[in-house]
């Protein structure tokens, strides 16, 4: 049997009507945004490699943005605050620390 | 004795207030002082810290689990305030969720007021780029020769600069009108078309924080989306999302 219990709640209201989301959309929400908690099941979502080839799609579009001369958002402390590549690069680091025995393994 | 092997770990969404009545059989509510967290029993064949390695590069269990995971959230948004945790926060035992309550309460406590009585909408701005460089109205000539064959090469990529200092001005401007009509807002990168599956090009993707039940915001897009269409470019609102964008604590700099 396949149990899948990551599911709706039961007597919870259905979702607000509205068409159905973008997988993209939920993708960047749920995988990209929202607090950061380290479980005790290490899951680092960076070596998902399906993943890592969508985040690289998210990142790509920035090259391409500036190829279409569209690139606005980015260096614009105003309208941007991501911080995508600089906490990749935080994650990345830890885990080079982690493996090497430096640092502390922390969340 | 040999205690059994745990064959389940707690899956947690998220934190709302420990007085919120969330009344689902499939989710439990682990209090802690002021918060509770919202969790559910997963079986560690498939959350597992292996197994998970491997489920997550199955693009229909990645999917599916997304989906459920933002499902959860959206179902919680509707009846109370809710800081959404990303995907893949487990706990093997929920002593430790009261643990991660206790230590983070100040964080937890403050994205909660933050996110309290508000939604999170998404507004993304599509430019048809043909209609867009029609409706500027300046044809080129078909070339006549070799010459001005390159010209015109040349002449297409200076076009091409410019339409997009344009589409990026059109896409900043909203963007910033978007925000006074918002609690809060953020231009997210947009989506290429590998992602969007779509003719046109993304050029915002905002998403914004507004009181629940406000429609300043969505008046504006519908607005934008009137004045713009005309040039092909149409505003788009997706949501309510819960408040995924505004939960992390803010940027110091």
């Amino acid at each position: 049997m396949s149990r899948s219990d990551l599911t709706a709640g039961g007597g919870l209201p259905p979702a607000r009507p509205s068409q159905p989301a973008q997988l993209a959309d939920v993708l960047e929400r749920v995988l990209d945004k929202g607090i950061v908690i380290a479980g005790d099941i290490k899951i680092d979502l960076l070596d998902i490699e399906l993943l890592t080839v969508r985040l690289r799609l998210l990142v790509a579009s920035a090259d391409k943005a500036k190829e279409m001369g569209i690139d606005w958002w980015e260096g614009d402390p105003f309208l941007s605050r991501d911080g995508r590549d600089n906490r990749a690069l935080e994650r990345r680091l830890r885990r080079l620390e982690s493996a090497a025995g430096l640092g502390e393994d922390e969340e | 004795m040999i205690a059994a092997p745990e064959t389940t770990a707690w899956y947690v969404y998220g934190v709302v207030d420990a007085s919120a009545k969330i009344g689902a059989d499939q989710l439990r509510l682990i209090g802690e002082g002021p918060l509770a967290a919202v969790v559910s029993e997963v079986p560690l064949s498939e959350f597992g810290e292996e197994e998970l390695a491997q489920r997550l590069n199955d693009r229909a269990w990645l999917e599916e689990h997304a989906r459920a995971h933002e499902d959860v959230l959206q179902r919680l948004a509707a009846v109370a305030a809710v800081v959404p945790f990303r995907f893949g926060a487990i706990y093997r035992e929920l002593d430790d969720v009261s643990v991660l309550l206790r230590e983070r309460r100040g964080e937890l406590s403050a994205a909660l007021e933050r996110v309290r009585g508000r939604i999170e909408l998404g507004v993304k701005a599509w430019a048809d780029r043909d209609r867009f460089e029609a409706a500027l109205g300046d044809a080129l000539p078909e070339p006549s020769s070799g010459r001005a064959y390159l010209e015109r090469r040349r002449t297409e990529h200076e076009r091409a600069g410019r339409v997009g200092a344009q589409l990026g001005d059109i896409a900043r401007d909203a963007h910033a009108r978007l925000l006074r009509h918002a609690v809060e807002g953020v231009a997210n990168r947009p989506h290429p078309r590998e992602l969007t599956g779509r003719d046109e090009a993304m050029i915002l993707n905002g998403a914004y924080l507004v009181a629940d039940g406000d429609e300043a915001l969505a008046g504006e897009a519908a607005a934008l989306d009137a004045e713009h269409g005309a040039r092909g470019i149409a505003f788009e609102v997706t949501g309510p999302w819960p408040p995924h964008n505004f939960v992390e604590p803010r940027d110091e700099v």
